[in-house]
């Protein structure tokens, strides 16, 4: 990295105060990836990047240093806020935290970059949650690296067929379901609707759901995502409201009991 | 001694030093004195049985005041909170205390905020009005939505406290943001 770059465009995903007027940063920027960065004085008060140093505030940023950490040089806003509310909040803190835990220091990743921006902006729509986080997360395992194939079976090239059954094969990819396999089972449909990014339909978004927890959980080295645990309270104290993306016509009695980052009231009671 | 004053805040090494022998020199007794109240206070005060605020008591004075009124409860993130706002504003009813904000990233869920207890109190049927002090960053506003549904659920009003222009500020100088905000929650004059 370089020891002085020029304006970037950013986004904050964590913060937390360092030392008596500082904030300890983690910063996404389109072409550098994540990285930790240092904005001093921004907690004093009036001090006016405090208020802008903040998730969900798309920025402009400057910043200097040769170490791990660089130091903040300047701070302007990029756009107004992106307003997230309530559940779309707590889909944000789920990004967030994905990308906090997933994502590489330093290693640029500029179509998630892109990609993580207009998803944030679709929370914000309000619409279709649940499809928005399953298409950011196949995204992100695919700019990791981890990308499966999901719209050709693993053993034999063939495609899948949407009235298909499958399964997943860790380590391999979705294998046509023989009647004795015990794991979860996928619709082809559902599969194809995430390999080319579709909407699903609401009776998917559970096999969808249950799908991308599996490829993702290797990868989170066996630590709980915090903001699913946040997400299954709100949801379990908001219990009578339906769940947002479920709420369409038939299908959403089936998905009740489950939430958007992909807890199921079953997971709970274990 | 210089390394255990680095724990005060805004001290780093050169100010333990010198309070370290300034302590030493001068004030032997102001030392003694200090250390006798703080091995006290450390062990004495904990946090209200009822608004989690810091007290000696098992529940705090403000909470067992008569002359409060029980139907408003404001809640803040820090027990300083509570004396800022007694010191600047004419509010009589009783505080609740979270101690921070929901913040999945840094671990901190409804339960290290005490919003069982929270909820509790809300479903005890004393309640009128929950005002939410809490600060205006993206935490603090989950925070505030997780108690508002609550309060729905028990028929209790939520407001929050407004956010705006602070007082001899110049709207020249004002972040976007909070410039917005104000701008929306204007009144009639």
């Amino acid at each position: 990295m370089n020891a002085r770059g020029s304006l970037f465009q950013a986004f904050v995903l964590h913060r937390r105060d360092y030392g008596n007027t500082s904030l300890l940063l983690e910063v996404f920027a389109a072409g550098r990836g994540r990285f930790p960065a240092i904005a001093k004085g921004a907690r004093r008060a009036r001090h006016p990047t405090s208020a802008l140093l903040q998730p969900f505030q798309p920025l402009w940023l400057d910043a200097v240093g040769r170490g791990e950490v660089l130091t903040l040089t300047r701070v302007e806003a990029a756009g107004p806020a992106i307003g997230l509310l309530g559940r779309p909040l707590l889909c944000g803190f789920y990004l967030n935290e994905l990308l906090v835990r997933l994502l590489g220091r330093d290693d640029p990743h500029d179509p998630l970059f892109a990609f993580y921006h207009a998803a944030l902006t679709g929370l914000a729509g309000g619409d279709d949650l649940e499809s928005l986080l399953r298409q950011f997360e196949i995204r992100l395992l695919d700019e990791l690296g981890y990308a499966l194939a999901l719209d050709v079976e693993a053993d034999c090239d063939r495609p899948v067929m949407p009235d298909g059954v499958y399964v997943l094969v860790p380590g391999q990819g979705m294998l046509r379901a023989q009647p004795d396999d015990r794991a979860e089972r996928v619709s082809g449909a559902t599969l194809l609707a995430l390999a080319q990014g579709d909407r699903l339909a609401p009776h998917q978004l559970r096999e969808a759901r249950a799908l991308l927890r599996r490829l993702l959980e290797p990868h989170l080295g066996g630590r709980p995502l915090k903001s699913r645990a946040l997400f299954r309270r709100f949801a379990v104290a908001s219990a009578p409201s339906p769940v947002p993306g479920s709420g369409s016509g038939q299908g959403a009695g089936a998905s009740r009991d489950s939430t958007p980052l992909g807890i199921t009231n079953r997971s709970l009671e274990s | 001694m210089v390394d255990a004053l680095r724990c005060l805040p805004g001290v780093g090494p050169k100010s333990a030093q010198r309070i370290a022998f300034h302590l030493l020199e001068r004030d032997r007794e102001g030392g003694l004195r200090l250390a006798r109240i703080m091995a006290d206070a450390m062990t004495r005060i904990r946090r209200c049985r009822r608004c989690r605020t810091l007290t000696e008591q098992e529940v705090c004075a403000l909470c067992t005041n008569p002359h409060r009124d029980g139907g408003l409860l404001c809640v803040v993130e820090q027990p300083s909170e509570i004396l800022a706002i007694e010191q600047a504003t004419e509010f009589r009813g009783l505080y609740f205390v979270l101690g921070g904000r929901l913040s999945p990233l840094d671990g901190i869920g409804p339960a290290e905020l005490g919003l069982d207890l929270l909820d509790a109190r809300l479903g005890g049927g004393e309640v009128r009005e929950v005002i939410l002090a809490i600060s205006p960053t993206v935490e603090g506003s989950a925070t505030a939505h997780f108690i508002a549904e609550s309060a729905d659920r028990h028929g209790v009003s939520a407001t929050r406290i407004a956010h705006g222009v602070p007082l001899g500020g110049e709207l020249e100088y004002l972040d976007g943001g909070t410039l917005a905000l104000a701008f929306n929650g204007r009144r009639r004059l």
